[in-house]
């Protein structure tokens, strides 16, 4: 065999090896962190898998409840549409977490409950809103 | 100056960069030679006019001329001047215009600098450069304009304001230095098709790019590191890099073009793998673009992102117009392209090469099928999937182990053909090395990946060493120099070679801190004044609580005092609850931010995050996270600058080829 | 005065480049000097061709590259010195 073919056969193992790998771990990930499926809370309810998923929705307003033994502690109901489920978290809330808040919540639903660990809150548009919306403008000051 | 001159000055742009490249194409079907002086100076007013309109933004900004639409949206009365002019590249448009503006600092650069060289390439390169440009001159006069005004039937007397987040020196500066990377591989890209067009196989234009390659590098690899750098610091999830679409989106060409720059060493000094580096320099540039698109297009959610625009198939049709322009050119070329020698050895440094290659481009492959995996899966299963780190770590960590195991081969290995004495010569050194350091730590009780990293680090670091080493000791015997003046002339008449070991060590550094990561201990609790809690063997007491009002925020400062765990005092550190706009009448419109505070030494970080605080009750949420060997990445980082810029600075006897 | 402000904004952004743009166009007609044979290029080459060789020299001292490679490799790129120098002294 010359060393061409050598080469050649070499590069395609390689190619093999690279493309079971990441389809083997595509599969089959290790960490059960790895992949989440996102599903709407509608459809969670009916499946009631407990595969790792994602929801996303909004804080029911007023329902918000912190332990008073553990102030990480929280339960809360997620409202998508017209259909609500309870959610579970125990860590850091993130800081625009409040009544109202677009949340993206990641964990588990079992009998009726989410347990969730990780929550997402996706940002007010502040940054990036239409201006018309914005009351902070200090109308005084054109008048002045 | 209005902003209408800014707008006029994008149009004029356009035009400009229409009319630069009918006339550059029209010299190649004449040879007459004043059509390319004509050629250039139009490219030069392309560049003069964006040059143009990125001041007129610029001062805008400064001046808080809120008319402007873009003005109005990321700056306010109380924005600090810096972060008025690094709004610049706060937002989309005006980032679009902040590429086009490095675009034409590089355009302007090649011109100037090549005027009396490579007069068969240059028009193709300008027109190359032009093309690019026009796109983005499209995306500005067209689709973004960030001179577009507010809308007309209400007056804004102040603007949003900038992020609190982005208002950050470091936010300020990584922008535009992964923008100088990005922007950069436009150049090596332009010289490329030019090549190609031309039928120049000779290894001179690849001479020509190497030193622009390694500019461009440079900045991606700053861009990445301070990007890294900012989200530790800002944050306050405890980490540097978290895989997310826009990170991978500035890897992915790093990868790419890390990869090229070593196989041009193959090109330059055997002419080999021409194709391949064709291949390579249009995929690098390509992902450029495509990370353009990522960032700015909000295709992917993610922290970097705007809210999604028209921007997204522009974008698409323009990264296809790349591929199958450059990929078409090339086959048409292919005999040109067809390398007079062939590979003989798998022990021969030019198999290193192409094995290192081949593992750049695998890594760059599963970091790119990472990130679209949530768009494929829902393509093809029509469920969505998102992916997490640990995904990217699974699959990445044993590609990098491989890729570190071949930084300490590669150099050991000799041209052609190895003989198996000097196999046994080279090796004996730094494999030895590497089984001591395997043994002890097996002996400490380590485990897997962490013992095989560290092991490898070990490896290629007694190759660096006997790499410097070797040639020491052969100038020594040649020329009889002392050991200090050997190497310091060794260095200065080797700079590619040596500088690039130096980046070896860095990148060895950087693995010792991603290591690190796997002893990361983190808590979080509650804590009332005089309370106390612990975490990987320290104590954290809370010893104060306080406020503060400052110019654009309120802020609670907390007090921690931590201590070892024999009683020692080790540091106070100081996280602070931050609202930012805090007098804003709108709840909704405030935003709270948590500062955090880190302790550091090379051995490990303490991290601190106010994470929240209860003012009824005096309770302060506090997350504390103890990573060790995080400064390692960044010492890591220095050491791989220094190394590149020793391997670009230019010598005496030739400026830049 | 906002007139004359005015005019010489566009006479500066805009005139100016236009002028500086089309003077090639008014030049006799000329051609490209050859880029593979002019003195620059040449000399450039010939720098390139005796960094390789030092480089080689290094590696040989090294021991990166065996005697016979080495030997031939150098009289390759010799060889295309003195091409290059004669084409130099030639012009």
């Amino acid at each position: 065999m010359n060393s061409n073919k050598k080469f050649k056969l070499m590069i395609s193992g390689v190619i093999a090896v690279v493309i079971f790998w990441i389809s083997w771990v595509s599969s089959n990930p290790a960490d059960e962190k790895a992949m989440a499926t996102f599903v709407s809370v509608d459809e969670l309810i009916k499946d009631k898998t407990n595969r790792r998923t994602k929801l996303g929705g909004l804080v029911k307003d007023g329902s918000i409840v912190i332990s008073e033994t553990n102030y990480l502690d929280c339960t809360f109901i997620l409202k998508e549409g017209e259909t609500e489920l309870g959610v579970k978290y125990d860590r850091t809330r993130p800081d625009l977490f409040k009544d109202g808040a677009e949340v993206i919540v990641t964990g588990h639903y079992l009998n009726g409950t989410f347990y969730a660990d990780e929550l997402q809150t996706k940002c007010a548009s502040r940054y990036e809103g239409d201006l018309r919306d914005e009351t902070s403008y200090n109308l005084n000051e054109i008048d002045t | 100056m209005t902003p209408i001159a800014g707008s006029v000055a994008l149009n004029l742009a356009f035009g400009f960069s229409i009319l630069t490249v009918i006339t550059l194409i029209f010299y190649t079907q004449t040879k007459d030679q004043r059509l390319v002086l004509t050629g250039q100076r139009l490219a030069l007013g392309v560049s003069f006019f964006v040059f143009l309109a990125t001041f007129i933004l610029s001062y805008q900004l400064l001046i808080g001329n809120f008319d402007v639409d873009y003005v109005a949206r990321y700056t306010s009365i109380e924005t600090p001047t810096i972060y008025k002019i690094s709004a610049l590249w706060a937002g989309q448009s005006g980032s679009l215009l902040f590429w086009l503006f490095i675009l034409s600092i590089y355009t302007t650069i090649v011109i100037l600098q090549n005027q009396r060289k490579h007069n068969r390439l240059m028009p193709w390169v300008i027109i190359t450069l032009a093309i690019i440009q026009m796109f983005f001159l499209v995306l500005t006069n067209f689709v973004v304009n960030p001179f577009s005004p507010t809308e007309a039937d209400f007056i804004v007397a102040n603007g949003n304001g900038l992020n609190p987040l982005l208002q950050n020196i470091t936010m300020a500066i990584h922008p535009p230095t992964l923008y100088l990377g990005y922007v950069g591989f436009s150049v090596p890209f332009g010289f490329a098709i030019s090549a190609l067009m031309n039928r120049d196989t000779s290894p001179l234009w690849i001479q020509s790019i190497r030193r622009w390659t390694l500019v461009a590098w440079l900045f991606l690899s700053m861009g990445i590191i301070l990007g890294g750098w900012w989200a530790y610091q800002e944050l306050g999830w405890g980490g540097y890099w978290a895989w997310d679409p826009v990170e991978n989106a500035s890897f992915m060409p790093w990868l790419t073009a890390t990869a090229f720059i070593h196989s041009i060493i193959i090109q330059e000094k055997k002419d080999m793998l021409r194709v391949w580096n064709m291949v390579l320099i249009i995929i690098t540039f390509t992902l450029c673009i495509f990370g353009t698109f990522l960032t700015r297009s909000g295709v992917m959610s993610s922290v970097h992102s705007f809210t999604a625009s028209s921007l997204g198939p522009i974008f698409l049709t323009f990264v296809f117009f790349i591929l199958v322009a450059s990929f078409g050119l090339m086959y048409t070329r292919l005999n040109d392209l067809r390398s007079p020698r062939k590979m003989e050895s798998f022990t021969s440094r030019e198999s290193g090469f192409l094995f290192n290659n081949m593992v750049f481009v695998v890594l760059c492959f599963s970091v790119f099928w990472g990130t679209l995996f949530p768009v494929i899966s829902e393509a093809v299963r029509g469920t969505k999937i998102t992916v997490g780190p640990p995904f990217f770590n699974q699959i990445n960590i044993p590609i990098g182990l491989i890729l570190l195991a071949l930084t300490g081969i590669g150099p050991l290995l000799a041209w052609r053909k190895t003989g198996r004495k000097s196999l046994i010569r080279n090796f004996t050194f730094p494999i030895l090395t590497g089984l001591i350091t395997m043994i002890i730590l097996l002996i400490l009780g380590y485990t897997g990946n962490v013992v095989i990293s560290f092991s490898l680090c070990a490896f290629v670091t007694a190759t660096v060493l006997t790499e410097f080493v070797r040639g020491i000791r052969a100038r020594t015997n040649k020329f009889n120099e002392s050991i200090f003046t050997a190497l310091i002339r060794m260095v200065s008449k080797n700079r590619s070679r040596y500088g690039g070991y130096v980046v070896h060590l860095g990148i060895v550094f950087m693995f010792i801190g991603f290591t690190g990561h796997a002893f990361d201990k983190e808590k979080e609790f509650s804590l009332k004044v005089g309370e106390k809690n612990h975490v990987a063997g320290y104590e954290f007491e809370l010893t104060q609580l306080s406020e503060s009002e400052r110019l654009n925020h309120y802020a609670w400062i907390s007090d921690l005092r931590v201590t070892n765990s024999e009683g020692e005092f080790v540091t106070n550190l100081h996280p602070e609850k931050r609202i930012y706009f805090h007098n804003n009448p709108d709840i909704n419109r405030r935003q709270p931010h948590s500062e955090l505070d880190i302790y550091t030494t090379m051995n490990k970080d303490i991290y601190s995050i106010f994470s929240a605080v209860d003012n009824e009750n005096g309770v302060a949420f506090i997350k504390i996270m103890v990573n060790p060997l995080v400064r390692w990445v960044w010492v890591g980082g220095y050491i791989l600058v220094f190394g590149t810029v020793v391997a670009m600075w230019p010598r005496k006897d030739q400026q830049w080829i | 005065m906002d007139i004359i402000r005015d005019y010489s904004l566009v006479l500066i952004f805009f005139i100016l480049p236009i002028i500086f743009i089309l003077q090639p166009l008014f030049l006799p007609y000329f051609e490209a000097p050859d880029d593979v044979a002019d003195i620059p290029s040449l000399r450039r080459k010939k720098l390139l061709l005796y960094r390789q060789i030092n480089e080689l020299e290094m590696e040989f001292d090294i021991g990166n590259i065996n005697e016979e490679d080495f030997q031939s490799g150098r009289n390759e790129l010799k060889q295309e010195v003195s091409e290059i120098i004669a084409l130099l002294m030639a012009k």
